[in-house]
């Protein structure tokens, strides 16, 4: 078990030079403007994510992990609890879920975050490009919205609801 | 009937390929190919743009190893420019393209091969990964993982970014070390040491165990080639080339940047997107070589840091001569970690380390430039022509998997000739196939660029051409 450090990490991916794909690094960006006065909050924005980031969230007291959903409506935002995965799941080495993550920091590092949580936003396009769709921009408000309660109620102990 | 076996798509490479086995009427290998089933356009479409745009183009290439494809670019760069960057810059990029090492060594070693080596190759396919490793290995597992954040944390450091970092331009770096990122790079070395030491020591433990692979994993005699030093130490970001035989003998020394495209030629096979390079002297496919950690620890005499000098002459107790099994590659790649570490602290402790001139400027002063630097997987080769105005108007890019091709398709020949019988074969069979292309840790998006998913496949196609078994995974 390492000591945990980071009372919420906030993990967000996508790649930002594809549409609504950009969703997850652009609520990292608006996040750490938001947060930028909090110590508590830690925020890692990656392109993917890949299996070195266990360790940043077997540090964690509570993750938030932010992506964007080719499942999901675009637009339509989701917050789900997250699990890790079961058994050994066969690892790409460019990119990894988030169940696969926090399965990893467990096998790893013996530590389980003790919040767990996934917000997603529906990519309706994601072309080249650095523009979102309409439907993402309308979602946006209501994205940090849901972010930052989120984020505060995992600072609080509180456990959010989806 | 004669039949073929595809491996499509091979899997735990960086790339996208496949194998086809070929086999007689009486079920005997008869051929075999590693083919790369990708283009790279790269070359094509770099024309047009100002030259001194090429290193942050050309680092698109690849995710893994982009900070090899900046230095060279950029080398390449300043031979047009026809500049000398400041000493300090020099340093900075010695340090970057060896953390970038690290991190693909050990990615190539934990992550892809780690599998085959600490849990066997018969192990239960399902779970044959990383975190396979994790559950039976778990101080290893957190090695491998803290070995590539190490690597990836210094290219950060000083790059900004993990991947694709923007910070060598043409003519050096665009900002200098500060005394807070030098000392939070030294306070990760005692780590990074007590990994790499791990690594060694749990390899060592199993090698015994693979003396059947090691007698067929592409074990042959070839010439190989690497940069070094003129004191025969090893070299990653100058230096020159060596091109040595299997006997150990030189075939040329002193292959500049300049001179590469005088003496290496690429040929093309109608199997692969990925070109075939070899020395021109001795002709095409007698000229191929090998390149990367096992050819680069055949060639030097000497790393230039103590603890890793101790492992190379270990190393080089495995033979009397070059060592020919490419499956020693795994063990070449730790000792490389572990030499990364030691020349990290070297460059750390360099007193001009923190010095603010790392930039050197000038304009078009030749029309055409070409820069080398090792790579994790071997040596990379930019070359480029431009007009008067900087514009690009050619470039070519020979990368160290196209320098591997060869011993690769050879190496899957051998072990199938080997393992594959009457037409059969297990999965056990097709993982040491693949692993043998494994040892080499290919990077096919660089020899050919890649999009999108990243697995091989292997086919068994009979003598009438018709595919009588495939094994696709990924």
């Amino acid at each position: 078990m390492i000591p945990s450090r980071t009372r919420c990490l906030i993990l967000a991916c996508g790649n930002t030079l594809r549409g609504d794909d950009g969703i997850g690094p652009w609520l990292a960006h608006w996040a750490k403007k938001r947060f930028s006065a909090n110590p508590a909050v830690t925020i890692i924005s990656r392109q993917q994510w890949t299996p070195e980031l266990a360790e940043d969230i077997a540090r964690a007291q509570a993750v938030l992990f932010v992506d964007s959903s080719a499942a999901s409506e675009p637009g339509a935002i989701q917050l789900v609890p997250v699990a890790p995965a079961a058994g050994h799941p066969a690892l790409a080495t460019h990119h990894v879920d988030a169940p696969q993550l926090l399965a990893l920091a467990h096998e790893l590092y013996g530590s389980w975050p003790r919040a767990v949580f996934l917000l997603t936003t529906g990519a309706g396009a994601t072309n080249l490009g650095e523009e979102f769709s309409e439907p993402v921009k309308r979602a946006l408000p209501a994205a940090c919205a849901l972010l930052e309660t989120t984020v505060r109620n995992l600072l609080t102990g509180n456990t959010p609801r989806p | 009937m004669s039949q073929t076996i595809t491996i499509d798509p091979v899997t735990r490479l960086e790339g996208h390929g496949k194998i086809t086995i070929q086999l007689n009427g009486q079920g005997e290998v008869e051929d075999a190919h590693f083919h790369v089933t990708q283009v790279r356009g790269f070359e094509k479409f770099s024309e047009g743009r100002p030259y001194y745009e090429m290193p942050g183009l050309m680092a698109r290439i690849c995710g893994i190893c982009p900070v090899s494809h900046l230095i060279a670019s950029a080398r390449a760069c300043e031979a047009i420019m026809s500049v000398r960057i400041p000493p300090t810059a020099a340093l900075l990029r010695r340090m970057l393209n060896l953390a970038q090492m690290v991190q693909s060594h050990a990615l190539s070693f934990f992550y892809l091969a780690s599998p085959d080596l600490l849990l066997g190759m018969e192990f239960d396919p399902k779970l044959r990964n990383i975190l396979g490793v994790v559950a039976a290995k778990p101080a290893l597992g957190r090695a491998g993982v803290a070995l590539r954040r190490f690597g990836q944390h210094i290219i950060e450091l000083l790059g900004s970014k993990r991947v694709h970092p923007g910070w060598v331009v043409p003519g050096g770096v665009t900002e200098p070390l500060s005394t807070a990122k030098r000392d939070e790079i030294l306070a990760m070395l005692p780590e990074a040491y007590a990994n790499a030491a791990l690594a060694l020591s749990a390899y060592k433990q199993i090698a015994d165990r693979f003396d059947a692979e090691i007698d067929v994993f592409a074990n042959f005699p070839s010439n190989f080639m690497s940069l070094l030093n003129e004191d025969g130490s090893i070299e990653f970001t100058t230096g020159a080339l060596r091109l040595i035989d299997a006997q150990g003998a030189t075939i040329e020394d002193g292959i500049t940047a300049a001179r590469f495209a005088e003496v290496i030629g690429e040929a093309v096979e109608p199997y692969s997107y990925t070109k075939f390079a070899y020395y021109k002297p001795l002709g095409y496919p007698q000229g191929s070589y090998r390149v990367g950690p096992l050819a680069r620890l055949n060639i030097v005499s000497s790393m230039g840091t103590p603890r890793a000098e101790k492992e190379l002459a270990e190393f080089k107790q495995l033979a009397s001569g070059p060592i020919l099994s490419s499956f020693h590659y795994h063990h070449a790649r730790l000792v490389e970690i572990l030499y990364g570490v030691e020349k990290i602290e070297e460059i750390l402790n360099d007193p001009g380390i923190l010095d603010k001139h790392v930039r050197a400027t000038a304009g078009v002063n030749r029309l055409e430039g070409a820069g080398q630097a090792e790579a994790p997987r071997g040596v990379l080769h930019h070359h480029y022509k431009v007009d008067e105005n900087g514009k690009m108007l050619w470039a070519n890019l020979v990368i160290a998997t196209g320098q591997n091709n060869r011993a690769m398709n050879l190496g899957v020949l051998q072990a199938a000739r080997h393992y594959v019988k009457d037409g059969k074969f297990t999965e056990g069979i097709l993982n040491r196939v693949e692993a043998v292309v494994r040892a080499f840790d290919p990077c096919l998006s660089c020899s050919s660029h890649a999009f999108g998913q990243m697995p091989l496949a292997i086919s068994l196609v009979s003598a009438h051409g018709k595919v009588v078994d495939r094994a696709v995974r990924g």
